[in-house]
């Protein structure tokens, strides 16, 4: 109940809705590449079952899955790639953009490098070993039956064993219904369980495409700061150059007083002869 | 709300029992265990429900030891059952045998307090079904996650300041480049200016003495 209070206080949803407002082909691309990361993840870790004695026909098959997997999405993120160099060159659009598109490539080709590595991996695994194939377990034989032989009964007792077994059914009834009352229960509060997961799951997809655009914000500052640097640098080494000047100046300031003295002191001796 | 009423009984007799409100249920808990109790064999083991204006009422028989409790219409199942298996085991390990011949309400001073405790247990406690504590770690977890959620987006937001003032810097630091070149240019043409006036002025001193020297303005005599 404090639970849906403090989900009340804050509606999430809604800044969910104006987070999907704003996809634009670079927040798609770097989804796309959240997303390859993930699968490439899983398929290393099925990579490196291979030649264990976890190494079925089951596994082989998810492999062959999660290849495919990736390559539909490396074909989809490629696209969006091209969509927003596309918009790119296009366009008017500031530095920025286009640094942070650069750095989406560059992640790009890392991943479907790593994506490379693990399928040859895969590739010398898969020929190298054979899979662990189960012995199957022979479904056994059921018991026959017994037949039941009710001429040597009288009336009565077959009235009673008939009640008797009437009952049994009511008691049979009575804990299927309670045993499915549980289960319904028990059901419903692990979908519960499942929904709270998926939407943690989306959480952690949305907090992976902020932190990525917040590492495109970084490489800006960095960027800008090294070209601050570089400017202060060359600045410092202009006024280094302009206080060499300015004691040259100096100097040749003094020397002309020096002269201009002694001219006046000439004049004063020849005035004074 | 959770668990209001609680007791056990033996076929028709109630050895002990506890409610947390004032209500009639110790009067419906008689008549179910008259219902139960009539028709059918002493000996049947059982899990029922019954429901009573916005209560219900589940009944536990094992043994020929009969455990109800009373919960709110929303509580489910789960954790009452839960409760009445807690409270049989208890029950059958503190008295064991003398269940076959106590009295009525022979237990009760001791065991209701028991009966309080286990109730405000599984009405409370979130361990007390393991479902309900993992929907409690996954409502914080979420929780947690949306706080960063939120740390996340204001860290973006002084990022975007960050940024901008670097862009400032940036735009300072190549304006003061451009004013320390050009006030370099400056002196470096005021020493030029420097530098001729000098020039100037040792020639003229240099002629006033040529001038003495060969009795003249032309410089007459020093030609021949």
């Amino acid at each position: 109940m404090s639970f849906q209070d403090i989900e009340a206080g804050r509606p999430f949803g809604s800044r969910r809705g104006l987070m999907n407002g704003k996809q634009d082909p670079t927040q798609a691309v770097a989804a796309g590449i959240f997303q390859i990361n993930t699968a490439v993840s899983t398929f290393q870790r099925l990579v490196n079952t291979l030649g264990t004695p976890k190494d079925t026909l089951d596994l082989r098959e998810k492999l062959h899955k999660t290849r495919l997997h990736i390559g539909q999405l490396v074909k989809d993120t490629s696209a969006k790639l091209k969509q927003a160099s596309d918009i790119d060159h296009h366009a008017e659009v500031n530095a920025s953009k286009k640094i942070a598109d650069a750095k989406l490539a560059k992640d790009f080709q890392a991943v479907l490098k790593e994506f490379q590595k693990a399928q040859r991996l895969a590739a010398e695994r898969e020929t190298a070993y054979t899979p662990f194939v189960p012995q199957a377990v022979l479904p056994s034989s059921y018991t026959a039956s017994e037949v039941d032989v009710g001429s040597d009964k009288s009336p009565e007792q077959r009235a009673l064993l008939v009640e008797s077994r009437r009952q049994e059914v009511l008691f049979l009834d009575n804990e299927i219904a309670f045993n499915e009352a549980i289960i319904e229960e028990r059901e419903q509060g692990i979908q519960e369980i499942q929904q709270q997961i998926g939407e943690v799951n989306e959480i952690f997809k949305d907090l992976a495409v902020l932190v990525h655009e917040q590492g495109a914000m970084i490489d800006d500052i960095g960027s800008n700061i090294e070209n601050s640097h570089a400017a202060t640098a060359q600045a410092k080494s202009q006024l280094s150059k302009a206080s060499k000047t300015q004691r040259s100046n100096s100097s040749l300031t003094c020397l002309l007083l020096v002269i201009f003295g002694i001219v006046l002191l000439i004049v004063i001796i020849v005035l004074a002869a | 709300m959770g668990i209001l009423y609680g007791m056990v009984a033996r076929g028709q007799v109630v050895l002990a029992e506890f409610s947390a409100t004032q209500s009639n249920a110790s009067v419906v808990a008689k008549q179910i265990l008259s219902k139960i109790n009539q028709g059918s064999d002493n000996n049947n083991d059982s899990n029922v429900s019954f429901s009573h204006d916005r209560y219900v009422f589940h009944v536990k028989r094992t043994d020929g030891l009969t455990v109800l409790c009373m919960a709110d219409d929303a509580f489910g199942r789960i954790a009452p059952f839960a409760f009445l298996e807690d409270i049989h085991k208890k029950f059958v390990k503190t008295y064991a045998r003398a269940i076959l011949s106590a009295p009525a309400y022979a237990m009760n001073d001791e065991f209701s307090r028991v009966l309080n405790q286990q109730m405000e247990y599984y009405s409370n406690d979130p361990n007390a079904d393991r479902l309900n504590r993992l929907k409690g770690e996954m409502t914080q977890v979420r929780t947690v996650m949306i706080d960063n959620i939120d740390k996340v987006l204001e860290r973006g937001g002084r990022l975007e300041l960050l940024v901008e003032k670097t862009s400032a810097m940036n735009s300072n630091s190549i304006r003061f480049k451009r004013q320390s070149r050009r006030y370099k240019n400056n002196l470096w043409w005021s020493n030029v200016r420097l530098t001729v006036a000098l020039v100037i002025i040792f020639v003229i001193v240099v002629y006033i003495i040529l001038a003495f020297i060969c009795h003249g303005p032309l410089l007459s005599s020093c030609w021949r």
